[in-house]
């Protein structure tokens, strides 16, 4: 069964912002688009920097290092130089606290 | 009868308009040319992860091997254009075959300057551009070896960084006062310098390669200031040309690179130019400009692909680049030749910092180091060529995203 941590309140994270948490040791970035949390891997598959770190447009995450751009909502890559998707997780909202799968 | 577009280069440029022609439904024959013996792949990790030994050449291929049977492009290796005739349309091989085109894109890239030196035949001594050279030097390094870089541009500047952290012992020398001093300036090259120099690379300025000495094989390096240095190998990164040779005797104009507009057309009716070979037309900047960077190969890879089908728009992605050196991420956006006021939020000291270069109150460039987001969020204010008071761009707490008020915005 799939068990969800609880990472934090859901008014921590504003629309249109990000940021990353440790989930039983992987760095998990969650964005806020528009009131939907997407849960993905912190960590760039391009040479490692952290996403979070980065921008959000829309759904895009982009990579502050070299600019890879990933949807949050599926991992894909939608421009390089990464190559490789990012894991997705899901995310869920109870009694006021946002929670990640892991 | 269906057509036949022929791209010269299987670079970064060439094999993204080869994959772009195929994704926009182009259904004709589409040649693809390289004088490499490997399909299109990435530069930047051969003087970064993959010159350390720490990532694969196949991370770096551009797609798959068999993309390209896949897709119906003819990708040719290994042999060299060497010279098109534009009024029967065809391009001359060095393996003797002749290809006739009804469009060709060239996307040559750039060559390593080669600077006439006493020695400079010796063996030890490279220069970098291909994954062959980058194998050539991977062989050199290993911890305690001596090797001095000549040159401190980006190449070398990357060279030297990744040498150091493989343990070589490093000493550069350069012609200017600081590095990279002709694209960022003294005061942001003084950084770099300080970057270098504290984790025990040697660097000397203001000096050059008088000869290379040695029996066979480099054994120092001396330099115009009287300098010896005695070292196991040598890698020159002196800066790089534009390769125009297969177009001299046609109708296309050659200056610092193929002059092409924003559509990247040169004056010769179905040949474009893309990539760091192409001088093209830039709107924001309202000049030709060449850059030798890799979103700029890529970006022009698609637009010249589009643009060769009929479609596209004007060119004017702003210039970007990073550069990787030690554990710090260094990026640039933006053109600049001169400016008047550098503005710095943050702090050189710290390396800590996005700059912005002004001339006339109006953003041309900025740099940042360890501060993507900033510099990400810099680009609208160099297209928006607003002027934007210095005070607000010095102040971290206003958000540079909301210094561009769309009234001003002209493009
Ligand atoms: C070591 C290194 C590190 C780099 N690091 C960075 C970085 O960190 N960030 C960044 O933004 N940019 C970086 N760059 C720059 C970036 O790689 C280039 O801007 C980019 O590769 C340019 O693409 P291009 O297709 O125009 O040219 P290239 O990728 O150079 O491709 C041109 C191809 O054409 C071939 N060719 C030449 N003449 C002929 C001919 N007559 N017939 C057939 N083929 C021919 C060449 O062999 C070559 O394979 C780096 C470059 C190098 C060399
Ligand atoms: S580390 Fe993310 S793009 Fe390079």
């Amino acid at each position: 069964m799939t068990e969800f941590v609880a990472v934090a309140g859901v008014d921590e994270l504003e629309a249109g912002e990000m940021r990353a948490f440790d989930v039983r040791g992987v760095k998990i970035a969650v964005a806020n688009v528009g009131g939907a949390f997407h849960a993905f891997d912190d960590t760039c598959t391009h040479a490692g920097c952290s996403l979070a770190g980065g921008d959000l447009e829309e759904t895009t995450v982009i990579c502050p290092c070299h600019g890879s751009e990933f949807d949050v909502r599926s991992g894909e890559v939608l421009q390089g130089p990464a190559r490789e998707p990012v894991e997705t997780y899901e995310t869920r909202v109870e009694d006021g606290s946002l929670k990640i799968e892991g | 009868m269906s057509e036949t577009f022929v791209i010269v280069g299987a670079g970064l440029a060439g094999g993204t308009a080869a994959s772009t022609l195929r994704q926009d439904g182009f259904d004709g024959r589409v040649v693809l040319i390289g004088a490499e013996k490997h399909p299109p792949y990435e530069r930047p990790p051969l003087s970064k992860e993959y010159l350390r030994d720490e990532s694969s050449f196949e991370q770096a291929l551009l797609q798959p091997l068999d993309f390209y049977g896949e897709n119906g492009i003819e990708l040719k290796c290994d042999v060299r254009a060497t010279r098109i005739d534009d009024r029967e349309k065809t391009v001359e091989l060095d393996s003797g075959e002749q290809v006739a085109y009804d469009k060709l894109l060239f996307a040559a890239g750039v060559k390593n300057r080669q600077v006439p030196t006493p020695g400079s035949g010796l063996d030890g001594i490279y220069d970098l551009r291909t994954v062959a050279d980058s194998d050539l030097i991977r062989r050199e390094i290993s911890p305690g070896r001596k090797a001095v870089v000549v040159g401190m541009g980006f190449i070398g500047s990357e060279v030297a960084a990744s040498l150091r952290q493989s343990g070589v012992e490093v000493t550069v020398v350069d012609r200017n006062k600081v590095p990279l001093r002709r694209v960022l300036g003294e005061e942001v090259g003084r950084v770099i310098e300080v970057i270098h120099r504290d984790h025990g690379t040697e660097l000397i300025f203001e000096d050059t390669v008088a000869a290379f000495e040695g029996t066979g094989r480099v054994e120092s390096v001396v330099t115009s200031a009287g300098h010896s240095l005695g070292c196991d190998f040598v890698v020159v990164a002196l800066g790089v040309e534009p390769v125009v040779e297969p177009l001299v005797g046609t109708g296309v104009e050659i200056d610092n690179g193929v002059v092409v507009d924003e559509y990247f057309r040169t004056g010769v009716e179905g040949i474009y130019a893309a990539g760091d070979v192409a001088n093209h037309y830039h709107p924001v900047f309202e000049r030709h400009i060449r850059v030798e960077h890799w979103q700029n190969a890529l970006k022009q890879g698609q637009a010249a692909a589009r643009s060769m089908l009929g479609g596209g728009e004007p060119y004017q992605e702003i210039p970007w680049f990073w550069s990787d050196q030690y554990e710090h991420n260094l990026q640039y956006s933006g053109f600049h030749r001169e400016w008047d006021e550098l503005v710095v939020r943050g702090s050189l000291q710290e390396r800590s910092f996005v700059a912005f270069y002004r001339k006339d109150e109006r953003i041309l460039a900025a740099v940042a180091i360890d501060r993507g987001r900033d510099l990400r969020r810099s680009v609208p204010l160099i297209k928006s060529r607003q002027r934007i008071e210095a005070s607000r761009l010095r102040d971290p707490d206003v958000d540079l995203r909301k210094l561009v008020t769309a009234a001003n915005t002209r493009l």
